[in-house]
């Protein structure tokens, strides 16, 4: 089925300011062949397609196009050779038609109109080879996201592409598009189209791809051939055999549960369908961390308990009391929030450290008649810096001109003045760098022993092993595994993340 | 059952309101001669209608490119000035003078288009900003007598005065409206450009990704509105047979509400041509009827501020359900 080499990358190095992020990285495409990229989060993966894609350039190494070496150096180098990237972010045009958004700058023309009649044909004719289901005319607004998704492909094929690159493709599909989109991708192999599939799920690949090349820590850990793509071999070779034995990937769980009950989820359910009949308790002075694959739900879950997102069913008591869904009522409540997009909801990168702070903290700052106390604004800002260590200890300081870790310290030193029962994290050191990681989780595990509960969302496997009392594990909106008073290794956690048996594991 | 996209909708409701006000007015003011549904009235009120859609026409390709224009008004008077200023000073001929007209709509544009495809700078506040810089303008170069006090330019030139009739009631400017509407209506939906204009104004980041050039896009759609300004000036002029300094005054809300209420969302990539001639036709019809019934026609305007609302609440409220439908559909959805 798979035949010459249509795509080799030798040798290819990069790294951002100093720090290496791909490391003779080897990679080959072969045509007609789905080929999967898998890899832990900054595993290199996405540096790699971008310099396929001409989006990075590349610090050492040699790209060759069907034998011969070629310069990518945008994406439209890439377009010219027959590649073509499948967004995560669709780029068709919803009040246009299929047919529009195939040819869009490119349609075939009589003088100055557009031939739609032409258009639609030749739309046609490449639905009719592939099998979509789609119809020319059909305006792209009254599609699903599977549909759209298609469209893109059908661009792509459109200009005679012999790659495609599917980053995720499944991310933002229901289970039926998904499906859809599977049955397509046999169809262009069959065609003779090669795929580049990167995906964070096993399952997909293990049923879709003819190879699988899986990076580690910007190297190359593994080229798979299909029969070889065995769960516990994916999983063992994406985390790397010496790691799991070393320290930091094993651990012993020990959870107090003789200590009350913070916060208790009874039938949390989303009204989207992204997570189903979450319950789950958080117990005083307990750091309890959820594992998962990005997409499995669990920032969803999150929002929902502190009352950004309203569930459809379910019910969060804290403390006995039910806690009425909204932002303002958790904090009341004494439920602090740190969230996943850091600059764009974490704080306010124009204003001061003090501004940030005093920001969720107005019911508690002194007021002088109806204005707020500056002094007492500023005493607060002071007293958080000092307690977490902020640099520059400025008060004054913009908050959006501070490292990331010293930004997270401020969001973090925010909820640290308020009387706080449980503090949510959600992947809390995200772009940090390791000296201010181990800051944060120490402000963590000391929040933890003064009877904060605390619950730490993270993609980060070794940060989850290395906080978390108790840990539940989130698989495409449900809970599925639950860590506790127990040895836990980071495979273990990806495997159940990925719907793998323990028996399959080993 | 097929679904009804937005364009459709719209149009049915921008119809549905223009014919809920005639029949509205003819109940109210009467069919009779000089009553609201006599022929020569519902001939006035397409007059009424024309230069609005004219301009509208332009402001239409603007608006679907998510962009706006707030000196239409302030272009006009400008272009009538300036006119008025070689018919005073100039024996230069009556094409010539109109030529010199129709470049400086075009020369409006073009510096609106630069400033906010070139230089980046929000729609709202450039040409806000173009908006206070043409009429001052208007007024620098306005006519004044020994005392400098401003004078109202008659401007009596016969070939002029000719364009403010025609043939019969069919006046020339409902002609060119005609014109200038079907032409735009084909530049929408037959050319390359029209299809680039809903690519920018959905999303410009895809529209880049296709390789379309946005800024061109852009820019091409502002010259085209001074363009269809230079003529609703032309018009203007030899319908009062003078230029003033306070030609256009507040001008600039006509098209925009006339491509509004037509069905062109605000935030852009939907609506048409047809559907500002139907949005300005609506604005004329409720002048026209308001005047009829003698009521103060300050009601007008609160009743042209609340369609406006209530149609831009529909396009919100509209686009969240198309997503929300979009992913129930797919949820549904397999490969049969």
């Amino acid at each position: 089925m798979a035949g010459s080499t249509i795509l080799e990358a030798k040798n290819i190095y990069k790294s951002f300011s100093g720090v290496p992020v791909l490391q003779d990285v080897h990679f080959e495409v072969k045509a007609g062949e789905v080929h999967a990229l898998m890899g832990e989060n900054g595993a290199g993966k996405s540096t790699l397609i971008k310099i396929i894609t001409g989006v990075y350039s590349k610090d050492e190494g040699q790209i060759e196009w069907e034998g011969k070496p070629v310069e990518i150096r945008n994406y439209q180098d890439c377009q010219k050779l027959g590649v073509a990237c499948i967004y995560q972010e669709l780029s068709v045009i919803p009040p246009l038609t299929v047919a529009q958004n195939v040819f869009l700058g490119r349609e075939p023309r009589i003088g100055p109109f557009i031939n739609y009649a032409k258009m639609n044909k030749m739309t046609q004719e490449l639905i009719d080879r592939y099998q979509f289901p789609l119809k020319p005319t059909t305006v792209v607004d009254n599609l699903g996201i599977g549909q759209r998704q298609l469209i893109e492909i059908l661009k792509g094929l459109s200009q005679n592409s012999k790659l495609l690159i599917m980053d995720e493709p499944t991310a933002s599909l229901s289970g039926k598009e998904a499906e859809m989109l599977f049955k397509i991708i046999q169809k262009l192999r069959e065609q003779g189209v090669s795929i580049i599939y990167i995906s964070h799920r096993l399952e997909e690949v293990y049923m879709l791809s003819d190879r699988l090349t899986i990076l580690r820590d910007g190297k190359n850990a593994a080229v798979l051939e299909k029969e070889e793509i065995i769960p516990a071999k994916v999983i063992e070779t994406m985390i790397g055999k010496v790691v799991d034995e070393s320290a930091g990937s094993r651990k012993m769980l020990h959870s107090d549960d003789s200590a009350p009950v913070a916060l208790d989820v009874k039938g949390l359910t989303d009204a989207t369908d992204r997570f189903r009949n979450i319950s789950f308790q958080v117990h005083k002075g307990e750091i309890l961390g959820f594992g998962g694959l990005i997409g499995a739900g669990r920032t969803e879950v999150v929002r929902a308990i502190y009352g950004i997102d309203k569930a459809a069913a379910g019910e969060v008591t804290l403390d006995g009391k039910k806690l009425s869904p909204s932002p303002k009522a958790s904090i009341r409540a004494g439920i602090g929030f740190v969230p996943e997009d850091r600059r764009n909801q974490g704080f306010i990168p124009l204003l001061s450290t003090t501004k940030n702070v005093a920001l969720t903290n107005y019911d508690i700052v002194k007021k002088n008649g109806l204005a707020i106390s500056d002094g007492d604004e500023l005493d607060m800002s002071k007293r958080a810096i000092q307690a977490i260590d902020i640099r520059p200890s400025d008060p004054d300081k913009q908050v959006g001109v501070m490292s990331g870790g010293n930004q997270q310290k401020v969001v973090l030193g925010k909820w640290l003045m308020r009387d706080l029962k449980l503090l949510i994290v959600d992947e809390p050191t995200a772009g940090i760098d390791v000296g201010a990681k181990d800051e944060i989780y120490s402000i963590l595990e000391k929040l933890a022993s003064e009877g904060v509960a605390v619950i730490v969302v993270t993609s980060d496997l070794q940060e989850l092993l290395r906080v978390s009392h108790r840990i539940l594990v989130m698989r495409k909106g449900d809970i599925v595994r639950e860590f506790k008073n127990e040895e836990v290794t980071q495979s273990k956690v990806l495997a159940a993340g990925q719907g793998v048996t323990e028996e399959e594991a080993k | 059952m097929k679904k009804m996209n937005q364009t459709t909708m719209r149009r049915l409701i921008s119809v549905g309101m223009l014919a809920v006000l005639v029949i509205l007015f003819t109940i109210l003011a009467g069919a009779g001669k000089g009553n609201f549904l006599h022929f020569d009235n519902l001939i006035e009120i397409v007059r009424d209608a024309s230069i609005p859609a004219i301009i509208g026409v332009g402001v239409t390709f603007i608006i679907i490119t998510a962009g706006i224009d707030l000196s239409t008004g302030s272009a006009m008077a400008l272009v009538g000035m300036v006119m008025a200023n070689i018919y005073e000073y100039t024996l230069w001929p009556f094409k010539v003078m109109v030529l010199c007209g129709i470049l400086v709509g075009i020369l409006c544009g073009l510096i609106n288009g630069i400033i906010v495809a070139k230089l980046h700078v929000p729609e709202f506040i450039g040409t806000l900003a173009t908006m206070s810089v043409y009429r001052a303008l208007t007024y620098i170069i306005a006519i004044k007598d020994a005392n400098g006090v401003i004078q109202s330019e008659p401007m009596t030139h016969s070939q002029y005065v000719w364009l403010g009739y025609g043939i019969g009631k069919f006046y020339y400017l409902i002609m060119v409206m005609l014109v200038v509407v079907v032409i735009g209506q084909i530049i929408l939906r037959y050319t390359r450009y029209g299809t680039n204009l809903y690519s920018v104004g959905a999303s410009k980041k895809a529209a880049t990704l296709s390789g379309i050039n946005v800024e061109r896009v852009q820019m091409v759609a502002y010259i085209f509105t001074g363009f269809t300004v230079a003529i609703g000036a032309i018009f203007t002029t030899a319908r009062l047979q003078s230029a003033t300094t306070a030609i256009g005054t507040n001008f600039e809300f006509n098209p925009i509400a006339a491509a509004v209420v037509g069905g062109v969302a605000l935030s852009g990539g939907s609506g048409d041509v047809i559907g500002t001639l139907i949005g300005a036709l609506f604005m004329a019809t409720l002048e026209n009827g308001v005047r009829k019934l003698d009521m103060n026609t300050s009601y007008q305007y609160i009743i042209k501020g609340i369609i406006i609302i209530a149609v831009v609440i529909f396009d919100a409220v509209y686009k969240s359900r198309i997503d929300k439908a979009a992913k129930e559909q797919g949820a549904k959805e397999g490969l049969e």
